[in-house]
């Protein structure tokens, strides 16, 4: 069969649904949300599809639970910010560490992945220990959009690090593999990634933080421990449901975000829950949008057959360019979203790979598509990681994370290509191999940090003689 | 700065008018979906029930579905049927609809739940594209059957967790607490989705099946396809009945269920009940992810070029060529399977064997089609 015959008339469709949304936002200058519906619209009509309303509104309920998840993340971000908890854990953290700022670096950029190992959201990480991190970033001198680019490069590497990797899980689940033994895999493909790509980001900015009226204001001492509450509330919740999960009843990361914000006004600087809930949406509206927009988008491809066509292009290229089109349709394809990304292409690409170190190979693939969070136009880790840090260009953030983005292209094609070695050398040698292994992982990557400490210091010192 | 106000409360209204006229016309069709398309029992049928006589807390919900009983004249074995338990693989519920509407149990007894998760078929995935119904053609006029989804609808279990640990401590996506083949054995007071699948293991408990099998179809992508998947206590005979199937020219092939993989019907009701449990799986582009225009055609036909270059390159587990995987052979293939292996249970269990006739069979669906078999509309 011919290429022509195989891939048209569905390319035509994707090209006008791409050609629409294009021209609607930079000739037309509409919101992205708005030209996303109008290459929709586009795209079925000239599928032949008509003007298919059903598919349009089920479209917008493909990413109901992220926009709720994002809703009630941003409240609960505004809610600490506005009480005072954001500066004031700051505070403590750079104080602990002022004449470190390196091994501060490194530990803060683990800190805001936290968020995003235990919800498996990087968009969650961003706006709860992304936002902590960002103020102690920020007070080590570093500009806004490399704080920025710092908070969302953990925010999608905490996402893929476990105990939680829902891309894994996705992909794992369309081959019937269960969520087992991943851990191990995941923690060396992300920690030192994440290390690595944060001094790369912020290493040369960073400087000592010298008098107490740089580090950032606390409120500790007016309302004492009683301002961690919201903190410890929502980690609470989400700790239990994950430790009990048939004990404690299921809330879901919305009503756990609700939660902390509801008590926030009451523990630490008041503030209008309401006034601070209206900016908050106000603020999260436009990526809400994108996310409606994006769900239609796809819903439409789905229907008109312009997804199928992209997945066996990519999927159906020859053997020496299999590699390369996974990093690129991945990362791409998770512009729409990192778990649509996982799914649609994340499974066919594992089927391929079967029989080649799976447990790691499935870990990559999950890497390639957690690099959707920084592709435009939802970028979800980029755009929140820009709000978080006022920065209101949310393309300078992304610029700041190509390296580093590169880097964990590079990470995944290696842990690809040299799958079958890695899980050899991680779960059938000998445990003093295995041992020297990860040891040497650790020391390498505590001399690395330990060594960029010193290189600092001496700089600053021959600065300052 | 009051015509300001003014022309922003005016922009309002129209926009909230706009959004009020988008959800009252679509949903009509969303509402739709909620209607049974009727299922007629045919003249083997001699007892309706409800799934809630085996688990009272799915009464009145929209999960609690029709069990239909076809009992012989005399004692023998008891089979018991599941299909739609992904409401997206419409072979699986084809088939058992065809049951209830021609099979006759001579001796023994054949149990059939054909909307096993009654909820999943009033709605179909976001971002899939489906068709919500699809027609098949009968002498009597056409009969519409709506195509569903994977898991239960939203509307009857919300919000999903962020991970799902099922009662087995397996970890899953958040979205399969809605997949009833993740939630054997289930629990009387878990989430709804597992409250269903306790009521289907009770049900296994009080009726004692010989055997149980789960009606699915599978991407044609998916490594488990064209297959029996048997608990090993039910190997043999899913070895023998695929030996069978292979002299009559059907090619099947036979797995075993895993043991680390929990939840699912065909591990789950062989560890938790006297039954032999067995998992059947047919090939269905239209829930594959590299299938072109989503569409009825495609339902009905099964037939997608993306998916006849996949088969060219080697990337699919069963051939796939331009005449595609009419749902008719699916059809067939299920019920051909069916049949082979009650036949070998029965020539093993010469005192308790389940006999029943008017079953269709693949050569005759291939012939006349679905709707030569399916009642005509009332």
């Amino acid at each position: 069969m011919g290429l022509l015959n195989v891939f048209f008339p569905e390319a035509w469709v994707f090209i006008a649904m791409v050609g629409t949304f294009l021209l609607t936002v930079f000739l037309l200058r509409q919101p992205v949300a708005v030209s996303l519906l109008a290459g929709a619209v586009v795209g079925a009509a000239i599928a032949g599809a008509g003007f298919p309303l059903r598919h349009f509104v089920e479209g917008t309920f493909v990413y109901l639970d992220t926009i709720l998840i994002i809703s009630c993340a941003m409240l609960f971000m505004r809610g600490i910010q506005a009480s005072g908890l954001l500066e004031t854990v700051a505070h403590h953290l750079v104080r602990t560490f002022r004449n470190w700022p390196t091994v501060l670096l490194a530990v803060m950029t683990v800190f805001a992945m936290s968020a995003g190992m235990v919800t498996g959201s990087s968009t969650a990480a961003v706006l709860t220990t992304g936002a902590i991190a960002a103020q102690v970033f920020a007070s080590m001198g570093l500009g806004k959009a490399r704080v920025g680019a710092l908070i969302a490069m953990a925010g999608l590497l905490g996402m893929i690090a476990p105990p939680v990797n829902i891309p894994v899980m996705i992909i794992g689940g369309g081959v019937d593999m269960p969520y087992e033994g991943f851990n191990l895999p995941l923690l060396l493909l992300t920690v030192p990634t994440a290390i690595l790509a944060s001094l790369w980001i912020g290493w040369r900015g960073i400087r000592r933080v010298g008098a107490e009226s740089q580090l950032p204001p606390s409120v500790h001492g007016a309302y004492g421990w009683r301002l961690y509450l919201p903190l410890l509330l929502f980690v609470g919740l989400v700790v239990a449901e994950r430790s009990f999960p048939t004990a404690f009843p299921s809330l879901g990361l919305p009503i756990a975000f609700l939660a902390a914000y509801l008590i926030a006004p009451l523990c630490g600087r008041r503030f209008n829950p309401l006034k601070t809930a209206r900016q908050a949406v106000h603020d999260a509206l436009p990526i809400l949008g994108i996310l409606a927009g994006v769900g239609m988008f796809i819903q439409i491809m789905t229907l008109t057959g312009a997804r199928g066509m992209i997945v066996e292009a990519f999927a159906g290229l020859p053997r020496s360019l299999f590699y390369g089109s996974i990093a690129v349709s991945m990362p791409l394809f998770g512009a729409v979203s990192a778990f649509g990304s996982a799914s649609i292409l994340g499974v066919p690409f594992l089927l391929n790979l079967l029989g080649s170190g799976v447990i790691v190979t499935a870990s990559a693939l999950s890497l390639f598509a957690s690099l959707g969070d920084l592709v435009p136009p939802t970028a979800l880790a980029g755009l929140f990681a820009a709000q978080v840090v006022g920065e209101k260009n949310y393309v300078r953030v992304l610029a700041r994370c190509a390296i580093p983005a590169l880097f964990v292209i590079a990470v995944a094609v290696a842990s690809l290509m040299g799958a079958p070695t890695l899980e050899r050398l991680l779960f059938r040698s000998a445990a003093p191999s295995r041992g020297l292994f990860l040891g040497g992982v650790a020391l390498g990557l505590a001399g690395a940090v330990l060594g960029l400490e010193w290189a600092k210091r001496r700089r600053g010192s021959r600065e300052g003689a | 700065m009051a015509i300001r106000a003014a022309r922003s409360w005016i922009s309002g209204i129209v926009f909230l008018g706009g959004v009020a006229v988008v959800v009252s016309v679509s949903a009509v069709a969303f509402r739709d979906m909620h209607r049974d398309r009727p299922i007629y029992p045919g003249p083997g049928v001699t007892r309706v029930g409800m799934l809630s006589a085996y688990l009272g807390d799915l009464a009145g919900t929209g999960l609690d579905t029709e069990v239909y009983y076809l009992e012989g004249q005399t004692p023998g074995a008891t089979v018991l049927v599941l299909g739609g338990t992904h409401p997206n693989e419409p072979a699986a519920f084809l088939a058992a609809v065809l049951l209830v509407e021609n099979a006759v149990v001579e001796r023994g007894r054949l149990i059939v739940v054909p909307r096993a998760n009654r909820s999943g078929f009033t709605c179909t995935d976001p971002g899939e594209g489906h068709p919500q119904v699809y027609e098949i053609p009968t002498p009597g006029g056409p009969r519409e059957f709506t195509f569903g989804s994977r898991a239960t609808n939203p509307v009857h279990q919300w919000p999903d967790p962020v991970v799902y640990v099922n009662r087995l401590g397996q970890q899953l996506t958040g979205s399969e607490v809605r997949n009833l083949n993740r939630s054997y054995p289930g629990s009387p007071t878990g989430y709804p989705t597992e409250q269903l699948g306790h009521a289907i293991t009770e049900l296994i408990r009080a009726e004692s099946p010989a055997l149980s099998i789960d009606l699915h179809e599978a991407s044609p992508e998916y490594p488990v396809i064209n297959a029996i998947v048997a608990h090993p206590r039910a190997l043999g005979l899913a070895v023998e009945a695929a030996m069978l199937l292979e002299l009559d020219g059907m090619n099947i092939s036979v797995e075993v269920s895993p043991v680390g993989l929990r939840g699912l019907s065909h591990r789950e009701w062989g560890d938790n009940t006297d039954t032999l449990a067995l998992l059947l799986e047919t090939s269905n582009p239209a829930q594959g992810r590299l299938r072109g225009r989503t569409d009825a055609a495609l339902v009905l036909t099964g037939q997608d070029k993306f998916y006849v270059r996949a088969g060219e390159r080697n990337a699919l587990y069963v051939r796939f060529t331009d005449r595609g995987w009419p749902l008719e052979e699916r059809v067939g293939r299920h019920l051909q399977a069916l049949v082979s292996l009650v036949e070998v249970y029965s020539a093993q269990h010469r005192q308790t064997p389940l006999v029943m006739q008017g079953v269709p069979q693949l050569r005759e669906l291939r012939r006349d089609g679905l709707g030569a078999v399916l009642q005509p509309p009332r």
